[in-house]
């Protein structure tokens, strides 16, 4: 009964992914005349090859590689330094400064959305993919959080004993909580990067280049001039999730306790 | 506390602030400055070409007037509110569902928690682009999936419908339209709260549950007193943080309606009505009044469910 309701689920959950993956390997004319068959009469492999020369694929994935790891750069460098203050650091002010990051977590982006638009601009960063990639080098509240609940669970005698040695808060930082830390600052790169990837919002408010769009962004520019062309459409849009879908593989566990920490504490 | 501990408290002063250094500028120039310029702003005439003109509360009383009236905020209003209510029990409910079929040891449990969470990794564009055409009222999957259990079909994104709402049952406006095809959209993507609930149910204490069977309770009983008390801290989380995040939904909004809140403003949500008043519009003030409005409502929405949370979510440990 149970193992029944559970297949039937993991069925609905699963028919709009496997729609998606064979019908974009559908010759056009077949998923004109039948679209609800799940297996393609011939495997189009250039239903791919068309969508890649369609839209400039290589230049927005360019563009959004150069987004991606910029942004987990600076979210990674950023976020960890202040963890460290927060976690492993004494000083007056710090639990305001902590309860202050949290309460920020709740913040809608609505209100900040305009002043911060024109800020950017007056620093001539509109219309330039460093728009999305600054704001990351100025830390962000959740993956503080995330980072400092990491780091208070390391012994603080391994802190002393450096202390003792002569090593620098910089040392201490650089040398021994950091190297300690990999999963979660893995964890936190892996969030960052997908969110990167994913993002549409920044580059639809900060990019008016088509030079600059990164992939979500220009597939979905993509979209509203092709929409009839649907094998196209299928395949630029499995192209664009297959690297996420095969990291999520690769990085399933890290993904999914990183989610359910989120929730926990 | 020992003395010795008030000077290693004072030991690290400037590092500290050094270290948090990237966040107090973040801060002060991401969070501090928009929230104080949006506020004046809002009081104010503003299209970007010319400077600010103050104009007093013009913007909130024209904000106040399209909602009595039903105007393009009062939809929006509407739309959010519908999208938020309709969107954020349903998850949470079939969050735990999931998580509760999930939980006992059946063969391929990682299997089946793959495939419920894998659609949460899906970037929201592609998930959009997919919704759009499975939805698609001619030749969409799911109406055709639809007809085999003689559903008529259904105009999903290109329609008004409102199937949540009592009022339109029995009515053209009965049928599944734009909010509830995103409704269904935000439910394939319930992954993030089934793992939340799958984590919260592996706490609870197996002893819980042999008392609760000693005492003669059955399985329903048992999720009642047990399970779902226990789980009430996670609920009210997911309630808070979903709510804050259905009203911001932004990405598939803009795409599922061709970035103008079609059909007839049925998909216009909050946030997108702020963007185009903002971007399209250059309607600066009229739209940081907007985002201070909303800004409110859902603070106090989250004060009242912080309020009722007192009388049903339990805390292990206390009492």
């Amino acid at each position: 009964m149970r193992r029944c309701l559970l297949f039937l689920t993991a069925l609905l959950f699963a028919i709009p992914l496997i729609l998606m993956v064979s019908s974009s390997l559908k010759p056009a004319d077949q998923l004109a005349t039948d679209p609800y068959s799940i297996w393609p009469d011939s495997f189009a492999w250039s239903n791919y090859a068309e969508a890649l020369r369609a839209l400039p694929f290589l230049r927005y994935l360019r563009n959004s590689l150069v987004l991606c790891l910029g942004s987990v750069l600076g979210t990674v460098s950023s976020c960890s330094l202040v963890a460290y203050s927060l976690a492993r650091l004494k000083w007056r002010g710090r639990d305001v400064v902590f309860a202050v990051i949290i309460g920020t977590m709740l913040l809608p982006w609505h209100v900040t959305m305009i002043p911060r638009f024109l800020l950017l601009r007056e620093l001539g960063l509109y219309n330039s993919l460093a728009a999305l990639i600054a704001p990351t080098f100025l830390g962000d509240a959740f993956f503080i959080f995330l980072l400092r609940q990491f780091f208070r669970t390391i012994p603080e005698e391994l802190s002393e004993a450096a202390r003792l040695d002569g090593l620098s808060e910089w040392g201490i930082f650089w040398r021994i909580v950091l190297p300690l830390s990999k999963p979660a600052l893995f964890t936190v790169a892996l969030f960052q990067f997908i969110a990167s990837w994913n993002d549409f919002s920044g580059p639809l408010l900060y990019l008016s280049d088509p030079h600059q769009f990164p992939l979500a962004y220009g597939l979905e520019r993509f979209i509203s001039s092709y929409s009839d062309q649907t094998h196209l459409l299928l395949a630029a849009a499995t192209m664009f999730t297959l690297p996420i879908v095969i990291l999520f593989f690769l990085t399933q566990r890290t993904f999914i306790q990183g989610i359910a920490a989120t929730g926990l504490k | 506390m020992k003395p010795g501990n008030q000077d290693s408290r004072r030991q690290h002063g400037w590092t500290g602030w050094l270290f948090a250094s990237p966040w107090v500028v973040g801060f002060l120039a991401l969070i501090v400055y928009p929230f104080a310029a949006s506020l004046y702003w809002s009081f104010c005439r503003y299209d970007l070409l010319s400077p600010p003109e103050f104009v007093g509360v013009e913007n909130y009383a024209r904000l106040s007037h399209e909602f009595v009236q039903g105007g393009r905020f009062g939809q929006a209003v509407w739309n959010t509110c519908y999208y938020a209510v309709v969107s954020v029990p349903l998850s949470i409910a079939l969050g735990i569902g999931l998580a509760v079929l999930l939980s006992a040891r059946i063969r391929g449990r990682a299997v089946f928690r793959t495939v419920f969470f894998l659609p949460t990794v899906i970037p929201v564009v592609a998930t959009s682009v997919l919704w759009l055409w499975l939805l698609d009222p001619q030749s969409g999957f799911v109406n055709h999936a639809l007809s085999w259990f003689g559903v008529p079909p259904q105009n999903w994104f290109k329609g008004v419908g409102e199937a949540a709402w009592p009022l339109h049952w029995g009515t053209e406006s009965g049928g599944f339209g734009s909010k509830d095809a995103l409704v269904l959209m935000s439910l394939w993507g319930v992954g993030n709260f089934m793992v939340i609930y799958m984590a919260a149910l592996g706490d609870i204490p197996k002893t819980l549950y042999e008392a609760a069977t000693l005492d003669g309770a059955g399985p329903a009983r048992r999720f009642r007193h047990v399970t779902l008390p226990l789980l009430s801290p996670v609920i009210f989380f997911n309630l808070v943080m979903g709510m804050i995040q259905s009203v911001q939904a932004f990405t598939q909004v803009y795409i599922v309606s061709e970035g103008r809140g079609e059909p007839a403003g049925a998909s216009l949500m909050l946030s997108l009505h702020l963007f185009l008043s903002a971007f399209q519009n250059l309607e600066m003030g009229y739209a940081s009044a907007m985002a201070w409005i909303l800004f409110v409502i859902l603070l106090t929405a989250t004060a009242v469910l912080f309020r009722t949370s007192r009388h049903w979510v339990h805390y292990q440990g206390e009492r």
